[in-house]
């Protein structure tokens, strides 16, 4: 497409396609009226099946024991935990996106953000399984509640990294739940307007809560947007800081470390970006939102890919650095014998190629705007994301002080891997439901950023610009 | 009204001061801590408090924990036996016997079940302590054992028919008795009533004889002693009167006839302190590493075919007139200069041990003894062990008569030759041709099941009797439970065949009552257990040295080693193999390997480079070890190894003990691969060893062996095993009381109150007590009695091996072993071993404590880390933040104790054991300790300092109002150490022992495991002192780039 001197040359627009506020609604609701295709039964299907296999896997974990997974007295958590620490930072990317972007009115968000916010509340409902059933005695999980009890009353121990865990991520989750069913509302209201069966009425009436698209109903959504964003763009930080605390405040060679908290949030939202390339790469081609999800959203976003890649990268790059200047033998020990070598070696390389190096491509624009290209490394990343999480707390601990104590190779159970595919069966669940029922582009974000006023005065102009002067004088001039 | 005016006493009439005084502190008595000058009830939570909560809590908890209560009917005592109160415990002075060991016990008798022993200190075979070993510890659940019979029994085939009643057995019996030659097979007894029935037994059948058959042969050494000394016994040992021990193959702190008693001997010589730095020197010669060469200050590597070689090269070098054979190795023709030269300086304090069965080795070593002066100061003949008595040529002769047909009846007791003869094939191809077959045994092991008839005998806690364990050392045994099943004694079963009319327990009173004169002697004797004299009495026997030269060419003549060679040692844990069935001893791990529930063949690394075996990284960290086919006198064996330094390149180590039948019971069956079929029966004894293994080859199977540490090097980490040669130590006896005092620095900048900063917690004091351990390395010898002491006391679970290869086993206190130097050093004669005794360091400042989200885990006032079973969620992260990993997690219901049912039979991933199975049956569950709560599935436990004998001693103490009486309290694990290496007390009490040794007698030994880090541990270990000139310990790069730059900064 020629540019016209009416365009801007120095911004690719948001939003392809000649698409005015009808099309755009028509666009995206689509999938929402029409009857779902074969591609998304056969999905939701395999989802279904991973779930109720992981289901299964906690039956057994619950009813038998925890001695259902390969942990023992020295490695005494391992994939459990593992997973809980990548599936919450595979959550932070959408709330990255979706309030801090728009505290910095990043218009780009509006295509990614409501799918990317989906995709932060089912990582974090996946994140909360891990903590609940890795407990030997799970019907107990309430003593961990700060309630008033009869027991002295006795409290939490206000002490524990754990509790932190608790307060963080069930605020992390309300947050968010909030943030991403207050942005829902307009764009439900609009299926609700609709909506030609009873039903449907009625689940989006409800839904959207008596929507009628007021300029005070604007006005105060607005509002609650920004009071929501600038709630949750702390928490983009202090979730990670505080899972990072789990590790940090312990004695364990390998965890005791100060440089976690900005660490871990660093590979949160290089993880989380990740999964969100996975996620809209996928969706995109499946319900043909190409024009919303650009090549200009896929590159922005590989740019931060590149930059907490890198960020990460410093990191381990200065554990080992103290690990050696440190003159710790405990530490020193951890790291270079332990982690670098030693049985569990292979799995650092993983992390380090996964995440340090590979990552470094996107450097080059052609790479950054190639999108199978940019699938394989979303996997990558997060593949190495979790090898990172792996080395963290299973190389840490399998040989830690007393080497009378040095672990057995732990490799995880079928329970084990069950328990992981369940919760990536949860995952999917949720997002082929959501992906159904609700609009997995926010409309009236879309509708903010569609430039029409100008696309339509331009394509009002455009055949008059190629004409020369007199002609136009002619054209403008002739009644 | 009325001026009338009741009162009780003048007191209350006159109302006096001391009245009121009585009438207000009437309920109030306060724990009588004086030293602090306050009370507990000045303590933060009181115990009232402690108390409320705790009941709540536990209530509270319960209801919400548990939708099912199950309903378990009690029923109160009709008529409440007089002197017992349910809750509280009894003790009954009783004695272990089983095999001809003896070890004078006092039994703990909780509401009528027996649940816990400990040695009688009133006993000189106990040293007068109440150190016991593993075996005795776990004795007590042999008697709740499912694989005893629990009636008289006629066998058909594999069925066991139950009979009806003794008097029918009897009858059967008498019919069919006499005719014919009669033998009574036994192991040793040495129970003088016992031995004056089978008298009587025998005289009633003319022709009869009486047999005594060890397991594992001493007949090498009682031959030897009556060829020396005129006595086929064996003397008493004092290695605590001996500067210098040699022993060459004997196993005596392990397996070597009274090894407790030898631990705590030997122990003396090893405790030193910087104000009297002298200990004994051990040299060991041997052939695998034993737990005895483990802690041997030098050790010298032979083949077994040259132990006659090495004992003739010593007594030539001491001046014996014999001609020695050449010794190529050059480091044992040195070992063998050194052990010489210290023998001959030290003449009159040293001793020699053989564990050799050839009764001519063992007469060059009475030799040596008598050159050293020995005999009547170290070894001891004033009232020698009774222990074994076996002649191999007895035996022998038996299986010869028993194939002749020309025995009529075989009765064994206690013996089961058909599992661990030699020649087991032959004896039961023998005993089917007898008549007559009765086992009198507790079970139907494998030589029971060839009787006609099984008539168990009682267990020994279920019956009356003695020991003569040393000649002239009485001990009795009194039953502290009615026997549980239809049993009998085997003495009465003799006594009745012999056509008495007495069963054994009057018998047996009768026997006393005349010994000792009258019923209040026999009742004291009764409840002292001992009847023993006063004190001890040394005294030599006059040696004959007639035989030496022949023994000479005869040890010098004994045929050259082949390719390989191959021992047959006893394992610690289960000994000849009687007490396969009890898990508690099948899962206790070996001292020296740290396997469990299997035997296998022990390599050295040499002999696992050959074999083509990489003891790499994988080989460390896989359970599943190569399979490895032993050609042994022509025949395969395929064996698991585990390579393991300090072994004779060309020597293979093979417990005996594992591979038992079915009639030994669930937990024993299928538990390894016997190894006595190897037993060499050429000679005029039995020799455990085998000359001929011509080749080795890997088969490329693997077979999985449950191994509980896999890490044998301490990696240079000085802050957990702190060892040194004695001549460093006399040299820089400061050198830890140095680094402490640079590590109380560096934590106290700015107060100069070390436990006070360094956390960002606030510091809570300990009023009253403050509980604290300390454990000497020098005198642990490793043994494992502790272990199991602890497993009997806080009813710690059984997991099975499918369990302990899952790194799940729940053991609160655990032996670690460190071979001290980097694996391709600790190869041969320059090993250092470790052990340390590893238990919950119950630190005031514990990463434990502050990482439970719920508290469960926290500190007491007293220093005690505790864990609140019913607050504890399970997340696990206590035991991730331990860094001595002694936190233990309830992976499965092991114990039933779980709300959820039917949970223990699961396959798949991880299994419960028939052992574990067999720990949950309700007979077994009787062993366990009601003081202390069987923890759940999903809960983390550890060691609690067994804080139920604690408070038990805290009420005493209260009651009597006596301060002191605290001072007597003792774990478990203390109580159980023959060597005296634990010691536990109140560390705010100036005059208990274990502030004395921190703070006057150890403190240039003292030092607390990981102290850097500031978790200020509770427990404090005594550094390992080597009286060697070997190097020892690992090259400290840290402490020396210190002191260096204290040279620099200072010089």
């Amino acid at each position: 497409m020629s540019l016209t001197k009416y365009e801007s040359f120095v911004r690719e627009p948001l939003v392809d396609g000649a698409k005015t506020y009808s099309t755009v609604t028509e666009d995206i609701v689509y999938t929402i009226e029409t009857k779902p295709t074969r591609l998304w039964y056969i999905g939701f299907v395999l989802s279904l099946a991973l779930l109720s296999f992981g289901v299964y896997a906690i039956y057994r974990e619950v009813t038998y024991g925890v001695g259902q997974w390969n942990l023992g007295r020295t490695v005494g958590w391992g994939w459990d935990i593992t997973n809980f620490v990548w599936w919450i930072g595979i959550g932070h990317a959408g709330t990255l996106i979706s309030a801090i972007l728009l505290l910095f009115r990043q218009g780009w968000r509006t295509g990614v953000n409501r799918a990317a916010e989906a995709m932060t509340i089912f990582a974090v409902m996946a994140a909360g399984q891990f903590p609940i059933w890795h407990m030997g005695r799970v019907w107990l999980a309430f003593f961990v509640m700060p309630y008033p009890n009869t027991r002295g009353p006795l409290w939490p121990n206000f002490n524990s990294p754990l509790l932190w865990d608790v307060f963080a991520i069930s605020t992390y989750f309300t947050l968010s739940l909030l943030f991403w069913y207050s942005g829902l509302i307009p764009d439900v209201a609009t299926i609700r307007d609709r909506a030609k069966t009873k039903f449907r009425k009625l689940f989006y009436g409800i839904a959207s809560f008596g929507w009628t698209g007021s300029t005070k109903h604007w006005q105060r959504h607005e509002s609650l947007s920004l009071v929501l964003a600038g709630l949750c763009t702390p928490l983009v930080l202090s979730v990670h800081t505080i899972v990072s605390f789990d590790f940090a405040t312990s004695v364990v060679p390998g965890w005791h470390t100060t440089i976690f908290p900005p660490y871990f949030v660093a590979g949160a939202v290089f993880s989380g970006f990740a999964m969100v390339q996975t996620l809209m790469l996928i969706t995109r081609k499946v319900m043909n939102l190409q024009e919303y999800i650009t090549l200009g959203h896929i590159e922005a976003m590989n740019k931060i890919i590149v930059l907490t890649g890198s960020i990460v990268g410093c990191a381990y790059l200065t554990e080992l650095f103290m690990a050696w200047y440190g003159a710790n033998i405990y530490e020193y020990d951890a790291f270079f014998k332990y982690r670098l070598a030693g049985p569990y070696g292979w799995s650092y390389w993983i992390m380090m190629t996964c995440n340090v190096v590979s990552p470094q491509l996107f450097w080059f624009k052609k790479l950054r705007r190639n999108i199978e290209f940019t699938f394989i490394m979303s996997v990558v990343v997060n593949v190495g994301m979790w090898f990172e999480r792996f080395v963290i707390i299973v190389t840490s601990i399998f040989r830690d002080y007393l080497p009378s104590s040095w672990s057995l190779y732990y490799r995880p159970s079928i329970w084990e891997i069950g328990f992981y595919l369940g919760t990536f069966g949860l995952f999917f669940t949720c997002y082929f439901l959501f992906s159904k029922y609700f609009p997995v582009i926010a409309i009236w974000e879309i509708k903010h950023v569609l430039k029409t006023t100008g696309e339509s005065y331009k394509a009002k102009m455009e055949n008059l610009e190629k004409i020369s002067a007199e002609e136009f004088y002619a054209e403008t001039h002739h009644h | 009204m009325s001026q009338k005016k009741y009162w009780q006493n003048l007191g209350e009439l006159n109302n006096t001061e001391g009245y009121r005084k009585l009438v207000k502190d009437e309920f109030q008595e306060d724990l009588p801590f004086t030293s602090a000058g306050k009370t507990i009830l000045d303590a933060k939570a009181p115990r009232r408090d402690f108390l409320k909560y705790l009941g709540f809590s536990t209530a509270a908890a319960t209801l919400a924990a548990s939708c099912e209560t199950p309903v378990i009917k009690s029923i109160p005592y009709l008529n409440q036996p007089e002197n017992l109160t349910p809750g509280v415990a009894q003790y009954y002075a009783t004695t272990f016997v089983a095999e001809g060991d003896v070890t004078p016990v006092v039994a703990k008798v909780r509401d009528g079940r027996p649940i816990k022993l400990e040695g009688n200190p009133g006993s000189f075979i106990n040293s007068k302590g109440e150190g016991t070993s593993a075996r005795v510890q776990a004795s007590v659940l042999d008697l709740y054992d499912t694989g005893r019979l629990r009636f008289p029994v006629e066998t058909a085939g594999d069925e066991l028919k139950e009979l009806p009643s003794f008097e029918a057995v009897d009858k059967k019996i008498t019919g069919e008795l006499g005719g014919s030659q009669v033998v009574l097979l036994t192991s040793t007894i040495n129970s003088p009533t016992t031995l004056q029935v089978i008298g009587e037994f025998l005289a009633k059948y003319p022709g009869s004889r009486h047999v005594q058959y060890d397991a594992v042969s001493y007949s090498g050494l009682l031959l030897a002693n009556e060829a020396a000394y005129g006595k086929r016994t064996i003397p008493t040992y004092h290695f605590d009167k001996a500067k210098v021990i040699v022993s060459l193959d004997a196993d005596f702190l392990g397996t070597w006839l009274s090894p407790e008693e030898f631990s705590g001997q030997y122990a003396k010589g090893r405790k030193i302190n910087q104000k009297n730095p002298e200990m004994s020197k051990h040299i060991q010669f041997e052939s695998v590493l034993s737990l005895t060469g483990s802690n041997a200050d030098d050790r010298f590597l032979h083949r077994p075919s040259e132990t006659g070689a090495v004992v003739l090269n010593l007594l030539a070098k001491l001046g014996g007139n014999v001609s020695a054979p050449a010794i190529n190795d050059e480091k044992l023709k040195k070992g063998i200069d050194l052990a010489a030269g210290l023998l001959n300086e030290n003449k009159g304090a040293s001793l020699v041990v053989c564990g050799s069965n050839d009764p001519n080795i063992q007469l060059l070593v009475n030799a040596i003894n008598e050159l050293t002066g020995a005999n009547g100061v170290t070894i001891n003949w004033a009232n020698p062990m009774q222990v074994r008595k076996g002649i191999d040529s007895e035996m022998e002769q038996l299986v010869k008569d028993l194939n002749a047909g020309s025995v009529g009846t075989l009765i064994v007791y206690e013996a089961n030759p058909a599992y661990n003869y030699y020649n087991a094939a032959e004896f039961i191809k023998g005993i089917q041709k007898v008549k007559l077959s009765v086992s009198l045994s507790d079970r139907a092991d494998e030589t029971s099941a060839l009787c006609k008839y099984i008539i168990p005998s009682h267990h020994y806690l279920e019956s009356w009797g003695d020991a003569e364990g040393r000649t002239g050392f009485f001990s009795l045994l009194q039953p502290t439970i009615a026997p549980l099943f239809k049993t009998r004694y085997f003495q009465t079963s003799l006594l009745k065949w012999s056509g008495s009319d007495l069963d054994y327990e009057t018998y047996f009173k009768e026997y006393w009552l005349k010994q000792l004169g009258d019923q209040s002697t026999l009742d004291k004797a009764l409840q002292d257990g001992v009847v023993e004299p006063a004190s001890l009495s040394f005294a030599s026997a006059p040696y004959n040295g007639a035989g030496l030269s022949d023994a000479a060419s005869a040890v010098g003549a004994a045929p050259k080693g082949g390719k390989a060679e191959l021992v047959l040692y006893q394992s610690v844990a289960l000994g000849s193999g009687a007490a396969a069935n009890n898990p508690w001893l099948q899962e206790m791990p070996d001292p020296v390997t740290r396997a469990t529930w299997d035997n296998y063949a022990m390599i050295s690394y040499a002999m696992a480079a050959e074999l083509g075996i990489k003891l790499n990284d994988k080989y460390e960290v896989e359970f599943q070890k190569p399979v490895v086919a032993f050609t042994i006198n022509g025949q395969e064996v395929k064996l698991p190894i585990l390579a393991i330094p300090g072994m004779h390149p060309n020597v293979i180590g093979i417990a005996v003990g594992y591979g038992r039948g079915k009639g030994a019971g669930r937990a024993a069956d299928g538990v390894g691969y016997n190894a006595y079929p190897l037993v060499n029966g050429k000679g005029n004894t039995r020799s455990y060893f085998v000359t001929d293994v011509s080749d080795y080859k890997k088969t490329g199977e693997t077979y999985d062996i449950a191994y509980t540490q896999t890490h044998n090097q301490y990696e240079g980490r000085v802050e957990v095993v702190r060892e040194y040669t004695l001549e460093d130590f006399k040299k820089n006896p400061d050198a830890i009381p140095e680094y402490r005092k640079e590590l109380a620095e560096d934590f106290a900048k700015k107060t100069g109150d070390f436990r006070n900063e360094g956390t960002l917690y606030p510091k809570y004091d300990s009023p009253g007590a403050h509980w604290g351990m300390s454990i000497d390395l020098n005198a642990c010898t490793g043994c494992g009695a502790c272990t199991i002491a602890c497993m009997a006391e806080n009813n710690v679970p059984v997991v099975g091996k499918s369990e302990v290869k899952r790194s799940h086993e729940m053991h609160w206190l655990r032996i670690d072993r460190y071979f001290a130097s980097f694996r391709d050093n600790t190869e041969g004669d320059n090993l250092n071993v470790v052990f340390m005794p590893m238990l919950c360091q119950h630190c005031d400042n514990a990463p434990c404590e502050n990482v439970c989200p719920v508290s469960a885990t926290n500190h007491s006032s007293e220093g005690l880390n505790q864990m609140a079973y019913n607050r504890c969620i399970g997340t696990r992260y206590c035991a991730n933040n331990c860094p001595y990993k002694v936190r233990r997690f309830n992976w499965a219901d092991y114990t039933g104790a779980d709300s959820f049912p039917d949970n223990q039979h699961f396959s798949g991933v991880g299994k419960l054991d028939e052992a574990v199975l067999m720990m949950n049956d309700d007979l077994t569950r009787m062993v366990l300790n009601p003081d202390v709560t069987v923890r759940s599935r999903g809960v983390i436990e550890k060691c609690s300092f067994c804080v139920q004998r604690l408070q038990d001693k805290k009420l005493e103490a209260k009651k009597s109002q006596d301060p002191s009486v605290i001072r007597d309290v003792k774990t478990a694990c203390q109580q159980a150490c023959s060597t005296g290496a634990i010691v536990f007390g109140n560390v705010n009490d100036q005059e208990s022992q274990v502030y004395k040794i921190r703070t006057q007698e150890q403190n240039h030994r003292a030092y607390y495991a990981l102290e850097h880090l500031h978790v200020l541990p509770n427990i404090n270990y005594l550094a390992k002192i080597r009286n060697t000139s070997r190097p020892v310990g690992v090259k400290d790069e840290f402490a020396e780039k210190k002191a260096v730059e204290h040279l620099e900064s200072h010089g």
